[in-house]
C-alpha cells in the first residue's frame, strides 16, 4: 500500500530504474572495450565536417558525457575556416 | 559428422552457469544424443556435484590434456543415462595448467565422438574463459534480471564477439513473474533491448533447482517443474526444434488494470 502511494506521487518502478541506468552504463562499457571504435568514429566525423569546413585536427576532442537521464556524445574542434561551397572530399 | 560445441557462460559468478550445464545436457542425452560435458572451471569444480558423481572421479580433464590418461578415463558415465559423460575439471590445478589451443584440440576430438559437446566455463574474463571459449562453436550467456550480472554479460558479449565467436544465444535464468509485473524486475523484452542478443529461453525462479541440486539430480527428471520445462524447451531450441517462445510477461486484462489504476 505504501508502495503504491509513493507510486502515486510519481516514484518509477524499480525495473525502469534499472532499465535506463543499464542502457546509460552498456553505453558506456561499449565504448570502453573499444578505443578502435573510437577512432573509427573521430575520423568518420572528421571526414563528414571537413566537406564544410577546414578544421585543425590536432585539437579534435570526442567524449561521451553521462548525465542523469541521457549520455551525450561531445566534439569539440576547432574551426579554421567555413567553405563557401560543400566540399566532396 | 561433428558435433556441436557449445560453451555456457556469463561473466559474474552464480548466475546458473553450472544448472544449465547439467540440465541442457541431461535433456540432450534424454532425446537419445550422445553428450559429453566439459567442466572447463580448473580449481573451482562444481558440474560434479551438481551431477551427483562426485565420488566417481579418478582422473580429470587436465590429465587427459598432460596424457595421464586415456579420455574415455576421464570420462564419467552419467547415473541415469548411458549416453551421458562428465569429464570433471582438475581442483588443485591453476588455470594457466591448459591452454586455449590445447582446450580447442581436445573439444575437436570430443566433437568427433559425440553430438555434443557443453563446455562449463569459470566466472570471469581471464585465461580460464579464454580457454573455455576457446574451442566453441557457440556460445550460451547466461544473466538473471540483475544490474550486475547483465552489465557482465554484455562485455562477456563483446568479447566472445571480438574472439570471432558469432553465434550467441542468451538464456535469463532467475526471472520473477510476479516481480516483473509489479514492475519490480527488468522484464524478458527490457534485457534482450539491453543486450541485444537472441534469446533462447527464460527459466522462472524456483526453488526446485535448489532441491535438486541438494540432490545432484539435474531438475529436467522432475515432472512438473517449471524451471525444468524452461530447460526442457531452452534444449530443444538448442537443437533446432521450433518451440515458441513464452516470455511470461504477457499482461491479462486485470494486470494492465491494476498498472493503470497504480500508475
Amino acid at each position: 500500500m505504501l508502495k503504491a502511494i509513493r507510486r502515486f506521487f510519481g516514484e518509477r518502478a524499480s525495473g525502469q530504474v534499472a532499465r535506463q541506468r543499464m542502457q546509460v552504463v552498456l553505453m558506456h562499457d561499449r565504448m570502453d572495450i573499444a578505443p578502435d571504435i573510437m577512432e573509427a568514429l573521430k575520423n568518420d566525423i572528421i571526414t563528414a565536417l571537413s566537406r564544410y569546413m577546414e578544421l585543425d585536427r590536432r585539437t579534435i576532442q570526442i567524449d561521451l558525457e553521462q548525465g542523469k537521464n541521457y549520455t551525450a556524445l561531445i566534439s569539440n574542434v576547432q574551426v579554421k575556416r567555413v567553405y563557401r561551397h560543400r566540399t566532396s572530399g | 559428422m561433428a558435433g556441436k560445441t557449445i560453451v555456457v557462460t556469463s561473466g559474474k559468478g552464480g548466475v546458473g552457469k553450472t544448472t544449465t550445464v547439467a540440465n541442457i545436457g541431461s535433456v540432450l542425452a534424454k532425446k537419445k544424443f550422445n553428450v559429453v560435458m566439459l567442466d572447463a572451471d580448473i580449481g573451482l569444480r562444481n558440474l560434479d556435484v551438481v551431477m551427483g558423481i562426485e565420488n566417481r572421479i579418478v582422473y580429470n580433464l587436465i590429465d587427459i590434456i598432460e596424457g595421464k590418461c586415456r579420455k574415455q578415463q576421464a570420462m564419467i558415465r552419467d547415473r541415469k543415462m548411458p549416453n551421458l559423460f562428465i569429464i570433471p575439471a582438475a581442483q588443485t590445478r591453476e588455470k594457466n595448467a591448459v591452454s586455449p589451443d590445447q582446450m580447442k584440440s581436445l573439444c575437436m576430438e570430443l566433437a568427433e565422438e559425440f553430438d555434443y559437446v557443453l563446455i562449463d566455463c569459470p566466472a570471469g574474463i581471464e585465461q580460464g574463459f579464454r580457454n573455455a571459449v576457446a574451442g566453441a562453436q557457440t556460445a550460451i550467456v547466461v544473466t538473471t534480471p540483475e544490474v550486475s550480472a547483465i552489465r557482465d554479460a554484455d562485455r562477456v558479449i563483446g568479447l566472445l564477439e571480438a574472439d570471432l565467436l558469432k553465434d550467441i544465444h542468451l538464456i535469463i535464468n532467475r526471472l520473477n513473474h510476479r516481480m516483473v509485473k509489479k514492475g519490480d524486475m527488468m522484464s524478458t523484452e527490457d534485457i534482450i533491448s539491453l543486450l541485444a542478443v537472441p534469446l533462447l529461453g527464460v527459466v522462472p525462479e524456483s526453488e526446485e533447482v535448489v532441491i535438486s541440486t541438494n540432490r545432484g539430480t539435474p531438475l529436467v527428471h522432475e515432472r512438473g517443474s517449471k524451471a525444468g520445462m524452461a530447460f526442457r524447451q531452452i534444449a530443444a531450441r538448442l537443437n533446432g526444434e521450433d518451440v515458441p517462445l513464452d516470455t511470461g510477461n504477457r499482461a491479462t486484462i486485470f494486470d494492465r488494470v491494476k498498472r493503470f489504476v497504480w500508475s
